[in-house]
């Protein structure tokens, strides 16, 4: 029997990888970081539970559908609120409170759902887990494979339309250097949009995910967000591959590495674990603004070759 | 004499809106005028809070020689302070203000720190750095139990204690309105000053502030300082005010976000729009809770939740179709402007309103 902890570890890492690609595919294109987008995980979560508790089919089945409801959602927050506050070159911290003040309708709307949920079903509709709904396979839930695999395929997937398709191309064209590509004929609020798309769809599939092990909550996003943006800024916050890197490094760090200074230390040490990825975000910001991604590990590996 | 119901909606409203307008005052020094979006201003907050619900208490206990331990015995230990206050008012009034000292103090020492990032970094990375910083002072307060014992939160003592009961939150308010005046008066002052122009010069064009012989590193260190001393003894005021301190109850929502919607709705760089920004704002929310219970029946739902919708979509309209806010940011009034003086009264009265 594997410790449960290392279970935990896998899938707290996954998920923070899947949030953080998604909230670095939107940084790229609006460079704001998005402080709803956890909460657009939260919406995963809900639908997870409806699927599971109403309509009474198994929680894998709500992750396209949370991918598309979430997807919208982030879709609204940027061509109703960004693209217009950008158009009128508001500055980043005005973008930023801008997505704050989204997230607390977000949160809002949540708490509403619940509460209608809870008269509505009779469900438990705070602080409710689906774990039990879980299949098992070899012992173990079914999520502790799933959520390791979903980032594995999605890498890959991302890593073939980036690199390979025409849209991909105009992607990436479009965050470098927006007024170039839209000279070529990139439609670049189609791009940027499409990305926002992808990016609150992926949370969504992450909140729907996360039902299966963690305590789901209307107000989850608010304590999850900090850990999302130590992965996406470990990870440098422009590469995608960095925010997986930086998403495992975090959900690694904050499940063993706590239990292992409270081993070490004691377990009043527990309750410190909100410290962790601030500590990072600090640490990071402070000596390698550029993350992961931004450290130059040719030099590491080749000694004497110019970088 | 037992005070109606709406004299106590109005007393505390005045009281909430006294306590934020410290705490708008100085972010609006910090974002309005110098451009430093400080996302985590519940750290000052936080610590004033922390100071007055660690010290004083403290120290009346070993003045009144009152023995047991803080923390543990809190609510017998404060109790026990607040019937000595009755007889030693002045003593009481002196550790107040020697409190509020010592919130502007930490408050200070943590603005020291909290410019490390603000003159390194800008933008964005700088706005989550300075969240971080303010989310983790929850996070320990929470946990640290001898500060202000954690998720159970402890008493704060009253130095009003020798007033009536129902005398007592009327005497604070107006000594909170009072304090939020001098606030006002220092800050407008301050803002009307070479160094209120130096600090838009600093946050509208730092190159030709430095071009023109001005250190814009130290000026961003000297406001982060100042803003978070004031902001300190905002925090230490509400704890005093309300008569206990909760860590959780310093959260990002209420002490960071809430002002920078209250500032953003009466105008950036516009002390009297921060007035009417906590007014609209604190109003707003007494009127959602206090007719809460009404509301009940008619929405499926907690009405709490209202508010946030509510505040959520007005500041997000405020931000989309009148950025500048109510009142717009106005060049200050120099030496050579007070020559043109109005000659009508409705003109006075215009100028003094909206100048």
């Amino acid at each position: 029997m594997v410790d449960p902890i290392f279970s935990d570890a896998i899938v707290f890492a996954s998920l923070l990888a899947l949030l953080s690609i998604g909230l670095t595919l939107t940084y790229l294109t609006t460079r704001v970081p998005n402080f709803a987008h956890a909460s657009f995980a939260t919406i995963g979560v809900y639908i997870a539970l409806v699927a599971t508790r109403i309509w009474e089919v198994s929680p894998y089945f709500s992750l396209p559908i949370a991918f598309v409801i979430s997807g919208l959602v982030a879709v609204a927050l940027y061509t109703f609120i960004l693209k217009p506050l950008i158009r009128r070159r508001a500055s980043q911290a005005i973008q930023m409170i801008a997505t704050l003040a989204f997230d607390l309708v977000v949160i809002a709307m949540l708490n509403i759902f619940a509460d209608f949920v809870v008269k509505t079903f009779q469900v438990t509709s705070r602080e409710f887990t689906l774990r039990s709904y879980d299949a098992e396979l070899a012992g173990l839930p079914m999520i502790v494979f799933v959520a390791p695999l979903t980032i594995a395929l999605l890498a890959l997937t991302l890593f073939v339309v980036l690199k390979k398709t025409k849209f991909g191309i105009a992607m990436r064209a479009a965050t470098e250097n927006s007024d170039l590509s839209e000279t070529v004929g990139i439609n670049v609020k189609m791009v940027y949009g499409v990305s926002w798309m992808l990016g609150g769809g992926l949370a969504g599939i992450a909140g729907a995910l996360m039902s299966l092990w963690f305590q789901g909550d209307p107000n989850l996003g608010p304590l999850l967000i900090p850990s999302v943006f130590a992965a996406s800024i470990v990870g440098g916050f422009m590469s995608i591959y960095g925010a997986i890197a930086g998403g495992v490094l975090i959900g690694l760090t904050e499940v063993l590495g706590t239990r292992f200074l409270a081993g070490e230390f004691g377990s009043w040490l527990i309750a410190y674990r909100p410290l962790i990825p601030l500590v990072f975000i600090v640490v990071t910001l402070m000596l390698a603004p550029r993350g992961i991604a931004g450290l130059k590990w040719s030099r590491l590996w080749r000694h004497g070759s110019r970088v | 004499m037992v005070l109606e119901s709406e004299t106590v909606f109005i007393i505390d409203l005045l009281a909430i809106f006294a306590i934020y307008v410290i705490i708008n005052l100085s972010l609006n020094l910090e974002f309005g005028y110098t451009g430093i979006p400080n996302f985590g201003k519940v750290l000052a907050v936080g610590a004033g809070a922390f100071v007055a619900a660690s010290i004083p208490g403290r120290i009346f206990a070993g003045m009144a020689g009152i023995e047991g331990d803080y923390i543990t015995d809190n609510l017998a230990i404060v109790s026990q302070i607040n019937m000595w206050l009755v007889d030693n008012t002045g003593i009481g009034f002196a550790i107040f203000f020697l409190t509020l000292g010592i919130a502007a103090v930490v408050g200070g020492g943590l603005g020291i720190i909290t410019s490390y990032p603000a003159i390194r970094l800008r933008g964005d990375y700088l706005a989550i750095t300075l969240l971080a910083f303010g989310e983790s002072i929850r996070i320990i307060g929470n946990n640290f139990t001898p500060l202000v014992g954690g998720t159970l939160g402890v008493q704060v003592p009253d130095p009003l204690s020798f007033l009536p009961d129902e005398m007592r939150f009327p005497v604070a308010t107006v000594g909170l309105v009072l304090i939020a005046a001098v606030v006002f008066i220092f800050s407008e002052k301050m803002v009307r000053s070479p160094l209120g122009r130096l600090l838009r010069a600093v946050r509208d064009n730092e190159v030709a502030a430095e071009s023109l012989g001005k250190n814009s590193t130290q000026i961003r260190i000297r406001i982060i300082m100042v803003s978070a001393a004031l902001a300190a003894i905002g925090g230490a005021l509400y704890a005093f005010y309300v008569g206990g301190t909760i860590a959780f109850a310093y959260d990002r929502a209420s002490w960071t976000f809430w002002p920078f919607l209250m500032i953003l709705i009466g105008g950036l760089a516009n002390n009297k729009g921060v007035l009417i920004g906590t007014l609209i704002f604190v109003t707003l929310r007494k009127i959602i809770i206090f007719y809460k219970d009404s509301l009940e029946g008619y929405v499926p739902f907690d009405a709490v939740w209202l508010d946030f919708l509510l505040l959520g979509i007005i500041l997000l309209l405020i931000l989309l179709y009148r950025p500048q806010g109510i009142f717009t940011e106005k060049p200050t009034a120099t030496i050579a402007n007070r020559f043109d003086t109005p000659k009508s009264g409705a003109k006075k009265l215009f100028n003094m309103l909206f100048r």
